[in-house]
Order: structure tokens, then sequence, then C-alpha cells
């Protein structure tokens, strides 16, 4: 059942600012969700308008297929990029993705999405250049698409539910394809428990990427990716808003690593070599943190030594091989919050008998 | 010049599944329960409003429970114990 109303418009800029009219954009012009059009997408899936995908019981909210499509058409996506949407929605409606956190927090989280598998060379993901916009219908439709559902559907309407401070561009749309074809490493839904002839959602409340520059040759990279991650003033680096902080007295959370470049950099390595060599260098020292005010008090003998792990273990480091092949710079990108309150969460794109 | 229709992209709020306790008329020797956000700040300021209310009006701190992190729920245990346990509660949010 389609919840509908009845408009008219006298040509293609007044159907768009009834839209903008209705309060339902981010700021962008958006298409026009017709029921016509929402049917297409609807018939494409082959789930029922009605079907609930989630809720989210803070703000008393139900999201269902109809709704979801209607945000992605609003968004630009085609049809065939509707399963993608829907896998997003399933994964971030996991309660241990806790989307409460980064869909009201000050600290401003986008969602990014990461795509895996056959699908993301079948819609045309951008993995390469430019990984991270623009340029690309479907990733700058398929992130776009996450973020009118969140305000139009989960209220994280700015000013309202979405209290963040500052936030980052990746708030408007943060969908990226992993370029699987070109690499020896295991794919990240591989990693994380799926097939490779299985397409994937990997979603990550996230803060913005920074991009680091390295010469090819993973020692000098992962020297240059664990300085930028150890960075103070990173959510990691804190002990605000965490209850129990008695073993690690800070947040700890979970960091996204995007590598770039030539993968025969990478020979002989494997994505958990990768991550082992990084996790013990993902540190700094209490004294360090106490000056940047992310543990309260003055800096005491032995905070210089006392070395604390920003990230618990080395399954916490999501690597990514994504972007230009030119030169090895790679992206770092922290988690919003810590493991207590928000994880990544990968969810299968179930795919239509078509 | 055309009508069309449109979806509602839109949720609303369902409504709410649960009645609100009576009011207390008098605080005097009432059983107090906390819950601390786990903020920074929150519980120095719930620590502060235990002994201002324990000593206007000898209002006994009979419950205190600290979230695992402000963005995740308080523990159903800890409300449902807190509901039986404690005539009033007081949530801080702290930062």
């Amino acid at each position: 059942m389609l919840n509908t109303l009845e408009t008219e418009w006298k040509d293609a800029v007044d159907a768009i600012e009834r839209c903008y009219a209705l309060g339902w954009t981010d700021g962008l012009p958006v298409v026009p969700p017709t029921v016509e059009r929402v049917e297409e997408f609807l018939a494409y899936a082959a789930r029922p308008a009605d079907e609930v995908i989630g809720l989210l019981a803070e703000r008393r909210r139900e999201v269902t297929v109809g709704k979801v499509a209607a945000n992605a058409i609003m968004a630009g996506c085609k049809p065939e990029y509707f399963p993608v949407v829907l896998a997003v929605c399933e994964a971030i409606l996991d309660p241990a993705f806790n989307l409460i956190g980064p869909s009201s927090s000050l600290g401003g989280a986008g969602i990014l999405v990461i795509v895996n598998g056959p699908i993301v060379k079948e819609l045309d993901i951008n993995s390469r250049n430019n990984l991270f916009g623009p340029g690309n219908r479907a990733n700058a439709t398929i992130g776009r698409a996450v973020r009118l559902i969140l305000m139009n559907t989960c209220a994280a309407v700015p000013g309202l539910f979405d209290r963040t401070v500052l936030g980052h561009p990746g708030k408007y749309s943060y969908c990226i394809g992993e370029n699987e074809a070109q690499t020896h490493w295991t794919p990240l839904h591989v990693e994380r428990g799926f097939k490779r002839d299985e397409s994937a959602v990997t979603v990550f409340a996230a803060e913005g990427p920074r991009q680091v520059r390295a010469t090819p040759d993973p020692e000098t990279m992962l020297y240059a990716a664990a300085d930028t991650i150890s960075t103070l003033g990173s959510s990691m680096s804190t002990s605000g808003s965490v209850g129990d902080t008695s073993s690690s007295l800070i947040r700890q959370g979970q960091v996204a690593v995007i590598f770039a470049g030539d993968s025969q950099v990478w020979k002989g390595w494997s994505k958990d070599d990768v991550c082992r060599s990084l996790h013990p260098r993902l540190r700094r020292s209490a004294a360090d943190i106490k000056r940047a005010g992310g543990l309260p008090g003055p800096v005491q003998a032995g905070d210089e030594s006392k070395y604390l792990p920003l990230v618990a273990s080395p399954e916490d480091i999501l690597v990514v091989y994504a972007g230009g092949e030119e030169v090895s710079h790679m992206a770092v990108i922290p988690s919003w919050g810590p493991k207590v309150s928000s994880v990544a969460v990968t969810k299968v794109i179930k795919r239509s008998a078509r | 010049m055309g009508k069309y229709l449109l979806v509602d992209p839109t949720t609303q709020p369902m409504s709410a599944s649960f009645k609100g306790a009576p009011r207390l008329r008098d605080l005097r020797g009432k059983r107090l329960g906390m819950i601390d956000d786990s903020k920074t700040n929150a519980k120095e300021l719930l620590e502060d409003l235990a002994a201002l209310l324990k000593g206007r009006y000898e209002v006994r701190l009979e419950m205190y429970h600290r979230k695992p992190s402000a963005s995740k729920p308080a523990d159903p245990k800890a409300v449902t114990d807190m509901a039986k346990k404690c005539d009033f509660a007081i949530v801080a949010i702290g930062d």
C-alpha cells in the first residue's frame, strides 16, 4: 500500500520546486517519485511495497520497501540499483550498526557504502579514479539515496534529530566499489563471510576520507597510513561517551584503509598481512591523548611511555583496494564512533529471479 | 500542465505503546534511580543532584545504571529492575 498525494506541475522546473516545497530534498534537486516509477522499481526487485525492512525503535519509525523506492528514485537511481539500496537499508537497520547513533550524533557521520561482487561491474559502480566522486551515476545516486532515506524515513533531518556539528561531504553521498579484478587481495565481502560470486554491501559509520601520499613500497605506505590513523583528535583517540573504558581507557573504533596504486606493489602481501603489520602501530601515548583532551587529567609520570591502542584488533581494520592506479595514494577513514556504539555491517544483495 | 500522483517518501512516528506512570506529589523519602548516559560530566551532574535531593527531601539513591555508550539504550534488565525498586528516575545527558 503506497501512501500517495496528488499534485500538478506545468513543467520540469515546477515539478522539482514542488519537491523542495514538500521538504523532501537534501538541498539538491530530486526526481519526483511518481507512482509509475515506484511501481517500476518494486517490479524490478520483485518486493512488495509494504514489506518492512527494519525499525528505528528510538524514533518509532518503520522503513518499508515502498518508502525506500521513493527515496531511491528521488536520488536519481535506476531500477537496477534498487536491490543495492535495499541491502544498504537492511545493513544500517541491523542492531549491530545502531543507526540511532550515527544518524543523530554531534560527530557527523557519513554512511560509507562499499559494494563488492559481480554487481560492481554489472552496474558500472566506480572502483577506480575519482573513487569518491564525482562523475559516476551509480556511486552518486546509491550514496545519495542512503542520505535521503535517513532524512525522510528515519527523521534524521538536520536541526531536528541530526545534530551534526560539522559533518563532511560524504553525508551527501559516500559509495564506492572495490576493484576486485585488479588485485590478488581477497574481496572485503569474502573476508566478511560471503562468497566471491555473491554481491554484497558493507556499511560503515565514518568520518571523511583523508588522502595519504606515499611512495609505492609497502613499508613506506604502511608507515604513512599508521601515522595518519594514529592522529590526535579522531573519534578513536578519546575517552568520551563510553561507559566502560577500564580495559583500554579510550573509545577504540574501526578504520577503513583504501589502497590505490599498482596492486603489484603488494605482491607477497595478503590483506591479513597488511592488517597485522598496521595494527601494533595504531597507538598514541596517554600523554599525547591527554594534551589533546582525549583523556581527562594532567599528564603524569609514566604517561609518555604508556601507549594506548586506538584499534582493538587487526580485524577492525577494513582494507579495500580501489582508486586510480597511477600513484600509491591511500584514503584513511576512521569510524565515527567506538565499536561499542556501531560496527561495520555486511549484507548480501538479494537479486530477483529474472 | 499535468496531474501526477506522487509517493510520499516520508514516514510518521508510530504511536507510543506505553502509558506514563502517575506523577509523584511529594519527593520526601522516595527511592531514586539514576541513568548515566556515559558522556563526560553526566556522573558529576547526577552525583550532585543525588546529594541535593538527599539533603532537601531525604531521597535515597537506590540504583545507579551507567550505559555502555551514549548512543546505546539502557540495559532493559536495569530498566525493569529500576521500575520495581525505585519511585522515580532521573536520566542525565552529559557533555
